[in-house]
């Protein structure tokens, strides 16, 4: 035994030899084990948290985490490197190239299976890696949670049925029989990779021992089984889940997974009442699809905005359908992975609302405390009326998942992309900042407001007729046949197809934007403190020769973020009229236009375009992420950004605006940093927020990982959505990172 | 301080901070109040001890404008400014410096408020505490100081049900502190020595009236937490917390000891008012806090150590 409760390699293949035949064999008895010492860090995590982390899973879960957090696998992706003549051929259509490429991947992907994967079934081509399809040089889909949750039940054969159904009935025009056609070769094509991984695993046992042939066994009984058919228990169905999500990951898509926990629960409960299997081996058996999660970590050393933004998006909790809370052990045991393997790259959000579990609140925040941002929660209530109030059934709005990032959507029934503006620029423009001519000269704040208001009318109505021409193709038939719409139409998942087509509209900004116009409505209009052309003229010369002022308006402002009734109501207000804005065409040409309000990192993109801004900042300024206040602006902790936050009526944004909280691992330790923690969330619920990040965290930590990059390997990071690397940031988004991270004593 | 209108009473408060998780259990916010009547070398916020306004001035913070110097009396308030003898040799704290400074280099702690307002700001975390169950924590300097003000507030923040700690040196007159004790759901004690001629050398004051007062709120029936600063020079003794377990037992309402850890984010704090040279002592190591509470789970397995 190397760790106390831990199983060395040949007793983890010993034991675990009889998996899902009712033995506890995983060896770890499914107590809490806590590690001896208090300062153990696991994995490079931010050594400023101290807490006790159990020890559940066994050391061959854990050596296969290291490795796949370490890069090895990435590294070792390969662009596919054989011939597929079939791509020039002009006698194929589009949708027919398409599936002979997805049989020629199953057929020639290099395949990996390592030694102990409990989970199986790797998607290798750094095509996929790079959000394209291999084989035919065009981009994949995204930002979408396809509809896992309607196959799995089924299996491929139930969906094979399906679409043969569908073939059989009248209704479909040539390209949709071409499409429906496809697809069945597609099906195909994911049981011939299915059959060489178990033909890879066939000869993996030709050289194990007798334990191990007996492991590998277990894993080629089940990959007979599923994804073919309906799982028959828990191991099956998270393998099968695992199957259909990675051969979609290895024709380039990159979706969500949705709700874990409502699609694996009843298949566990089963398990546990008839005995065959116990929460440490599910334990176990999930903590693999986690591993599986990390292999295309290390695919590139390029830096950029994080190396973990394959959104694939976890949700836990909330109700479903018919309004049961469906929270569950699989709730937990995915909380249980996160806290001791600390993996990253399954983003993970719980929908909260004051009817979820007192367990669920505390674990949510035992998790959150150790950093990282991977667990955020949704106000699930809020989302559900805004939904609704938007213009969707009740029902499906129940079951709200997102994009894989932040962005709501209804799971299995959406094509989904977003339009990113910035509504900064357009009060920039207002000033006349841009040109060389004198700034007009509005006679009152009123008048100011309106023209910017205007310019931000006038950019939305562009936006919209810009969308009205989108989703015209391709087809994507491997993501289409998951998407509800699709085969009943004939009509693939970029073509109209799905049953909602959304192009949501968002801008960011709007913290600036409000706190600029508080400025100018006080110090022009109400002050007289200066004119508004001096004070144009001074942005203009990004205040040059004009720090006092800079630093007066910076200090003796209370901005948006400090629960203050000035910056807060300005705030509001233009909330309320971008948002009416938007809501004028909800729906035109078959395309939904929810608004939403974020920046995703744009902030640092923007810069270029954007000017100094009344409310202190130069252009050089990296200014405020999502719906947060702006960096250095929130001086009065936590709880004054909430109710600052919360004063919105978010049910006007069905597409979501998140708040960001950073807590200093000092604030939140022990009991009373579990119950500051719960108390946070439980009062974002009563105020009705939207979707709120909260990452502990301090700058000190932040700026040793910037200096010593060797001695955080995994620390994770927050960054607009999803969590990544931070030693994977290039300096601009480190730096923009760091700025942002309060310091509240 | 002075007593205002009928029921609303003003005092001299140097921070409140929202989102206090160290002043007691749940969300909290805790209003500092100014002035102390002792003066241990380690307290981290020296600008607590004088019950008057002060100026802090913080020179990386400083744009070199000058706007100060053109208000300053004597013109130079920086330079008078960075040197505590300087202060107090010219300086009258007349405030015009704060109140021309742009970027707040120069600032003015200790800020008049009356009861209501500390509570109309208190009460912005209602929600907050209601869902921790937390509340508010008078702190300071010495809070008993200003006792009417203290007092007001207590009895207010209790009449909108919010839960009240008050975090003193317990170094006031046995009238005042059972004037208080009915609005106060839980005390925060600090202990900083138990033997006398220790604590008259560390803090100024005796130790004996403390340690009355600490009984008698006991005999009132009301809770407290007993706080012990731990500096390893100073006061990190077995003797001592012998003599603080011995008390203990005595103690009926004593929730718990809570240890805090010496800590220097005092010393920028002693600049920025001033103090070349303030005194720094050596921070507590893991180990040696650990061996505190294996010393009292092992002296009196009935003493609760409130870990944070």
């Amino acid at each position: 035994m190397s760790k106390s409760g831990n199983l060395d390699r040949r007793d983890f293949f010993k034991r675990s030899s009889a998996l899902g035949l009712g033995t506890l064999m995983l060896g770890v008895s499914h107590e809490l084990i806590a590690n001896d010492k208090i300062d153990q860090i696991p994995l490079g995590w931010n050594s400023s948290i101290k807490a006790n982390i159990p020890n559940r899973l066994t050391d061959m879960t854990h050596r296969l985490t290291k490795t796949a957090l370490s890069g090895e696998h990435g590294r070792q992706m390969v662009y596919a490197n054989w011939e597929f003549n079939e791509k020039n051929d002009p006698h194929l259509s589009d949708n027919a190239k398409y599936a002979l490429a997805a049989m020629s991947v199953a057929q020639n992907a290099p395949l990996r299976i390592e030694s102990g994967e409990i989970i199986v079934g790797s998607a290798t081509l750094l095509e996929s890696a790079n959000h394209a399809i291999p084989l035919l040089g065009i981009s994949s889909t995204s930002h979408t949670t396809l509809g896992f949750q309607n196959v799995l039940p089924i299996g491929y054969r139930g969906l094979l049925k399906k679409i043969e159904n569908r073939l059989a009935q009248e209704g479909l025009d040539d390209k949709g029989v071409d499409l429906l056609k496809s697809m069945l070769t597609v099906l195909d094509a994911a049981q011939a990779w299915n059959n060489r991984n178990i033909a890879l695993l066939e000869q993996q046992m030709i050289s194990a021992s007798e334990d191990e042939k007996k492991f590998i066994q277990n894993t080629i009984s089940t990959l007979k089984r599923v994804p073919e058919n309906p799982p028959a228990n828990f191991r099956e169905a998270v393998q099968s889940l695992w199957s259909m999500y990675a051969f979609q990951r290895l024709m380039g898509n990159w979706s969500g997974i949705g709700r874990i926990d409502e699609m694996l629960g009843s298949y566990l409960k089963q398990d546990l009442a008839k005995g065959t299997l116990n929460l440490g081996e599910a334990r176990e058996i999930l903590a693999h699809f986690w591993i599986k999660g990390c292999e295309w970590i290390g695919n590139t050393d390029a830096k950029g905005s994080g190396d973990a933004q394959f959104y694939q998006n976890i949700i836990l909790g909330g109700i479903n359908a018919d309004g049961k809370e469906i929270t569950n052990e699989v709730t937990y045991l995915v909380l249980d992975i996160i806290e001791e393997l600390h993996i990253s790259d399954f983003p993970t959000a719980v929908r909260v609302s004051k009817n979820t579990p007192e367990r669920l609140f505390r674990r949510i925040a035992e998790v959150q405390r150790l950093g990282g941002g991977i667990v955020s929660v949704y106000d699930e209530a809020g989302i559900i009326d805004s939904l609704v109030k938007f213009g969707y059934p009740l029902e499906e709005a129940r079951c709200f998942t997102n994009d894989g990032c932040w962005e709501i959507l209804i799971p299995g029934k959406t094509k989904f992309w977003y339009s990113p503006m910035d509504s900064l620029v357009l009060l920039h423009s207002t000033l006349g900042l841009k040109d060389n001519n004198p700034s007009p000269d509005y006679p009152d704040f009123e008048s100011l407001y309106a023209a910017y208001l205007k310019k931000l009318e006038e950019d939305i109505a562009n936006l919209n007729r810009g969308i009205d021409g989108i989703y015209q193709g391709p087809d994507h038939p491997l993501a289409a046949m998951f998407v509800e719409g699709c085969i009943e139409k004939g009509l693939g998942y970029d073509n109209k197809g799905p049953k909602y087509n959304v192009m949501a509209i968002h801008y960011g900004g709007f913290a600036d934007t409000a706190n600029s116009l508080l400025v100018l409505k006080e110090l022009v209009y109400e002050q007289k403190y200066l004119n508004l052309p001096e004070f144009c003229q001074i942005l203009k010369n990004d205040w040059k020769d004009n720090e006092p002022l800079r630093k007066l308006i910076q200090n003796r402002f209370e901005f948006y973020g400090n629960d203050n009734n000035e910056s807060d109501t300005m705030l509001q207000r233009v909330f309320n009229d971008y948002t009416e804005i938007v809501s004028r065409v909800k729906e035109r040409n078959g395309i939904k236009r929810p608004a939403g309000i974020s920046t995703f990192g744009r902030e640092l993109e923007w810069l270029s375009k954007r000017k100094a801004s009344p409310c202190g900042s130069k252009s050089d300024a990296v200014l405020a992420t999502n719906f947060s206040p702006s960096p250095g602006t929130d001086k009065k902790g936590p709880t004054a950004v909430l109710k600052s936050y919360c004063k919105m009526d978010f049910t006007r944004v069905p597409n979501g605006a998140p708040v960001e909280l950073k807590i200093l691992p000092g604030s939140v330790e022990g009991e009373k940093g579990i119950a500051a923690l719960v108390g946070l969330t439980k009062t974002f619920i009563k105020m009705g927020g939207f979707y709120l990040h909260i990452d502990v965290i301090d700058s000190a930590t932040l700026i040793d990982a910037q200096r010593h990059p060797e001695r955080y390997p995994n620390l994770p990071i927050r960054i607009a959505g999803w969590s990544a690397r931070f030693t994977t940031l290039d300096k601009q988004w480190q730096d923009m990172i760091i700025n942002r991270t309060q310091q509240i004593v | 301080m002075s007593s205002g209108k009928e029921g609303n009473i003003s005092g001299l408060v140097f921070d409140i901070q929202r989102f206090s998780t160290h002043d007691g259990p749940g969300i909290r916010t805790t209003v500092f109040l100014k002035g102390c009547p002792l003066s241990c070398h380690w307290c981290h916020n020296p600008e607590s001890q004088s019950p008057l306004p002060e100026l802090f001035f913080s020179k990386t913070i400083c744009i070199g404008c000058e706007s100060c110097n053109q208000v300053c009396p004597h013109g130079m308030a920086r330079e008078i400014l960075s040197d505590n003898n300087l202060r107090k040799e010219k300086c009258g704290t007349c405030d015009l410096c704060a109140g021309t400074c742009p970027s707040k280099a120069i600032e003015m702690i200790g800020k008049i408020y009356t009861s209501n307002e500390i509570i109309s700001e208190v009460e912005k975390d209602i929600p907050f505490y209601e869902s921790s169950n937390g509340g508010i924590t008078i702190s300071g300097g010495e809070p008993l100081l200003q006792f009417d003000f203290t007092l007001d507030i207590l009895k207010k923040a209790m009449q909108k049900k919010i839960h009240t700690i008050l975090e003193t040196s317990g170094y006031t007159s046995k009238k005042r502190l059972l004037k208080i004790v009915p609005y106060v759901d839980l005390f925060l004690w600090d202990i900083k020595a138990s033997d006398e001629v220790l604590h008259r050398k560390l803090t100024v004051a005796p130790l004996k009236p403390i340690l009355e007062n600490l009984k008698l709120v006991d005999k009132a029936g009301t809770k407290m937490v007993l706080r012990l600063t731990v500096i390893p020079e100073v006061n990190m003794s077995k003797n001592h917390y012998e003599n603080i377990a011995t008390l203990y037992a005595e103690l009926e309402n004593v929730q718990g000891i809570e240890l805090l850890k010496y800590h220097d984010f005092g010393i920028s704090k002693a600049g920025k008012l001033g103090f070349q040279n303030p005194v720094v002592f050596n921070k507590p190591t893991d180990q040696d806090v650990q061996r505190i509470y294996e010393f009292f789970e092992k002296r009196n397995n009935k003493i609760t150590i409130i870990k944070g």
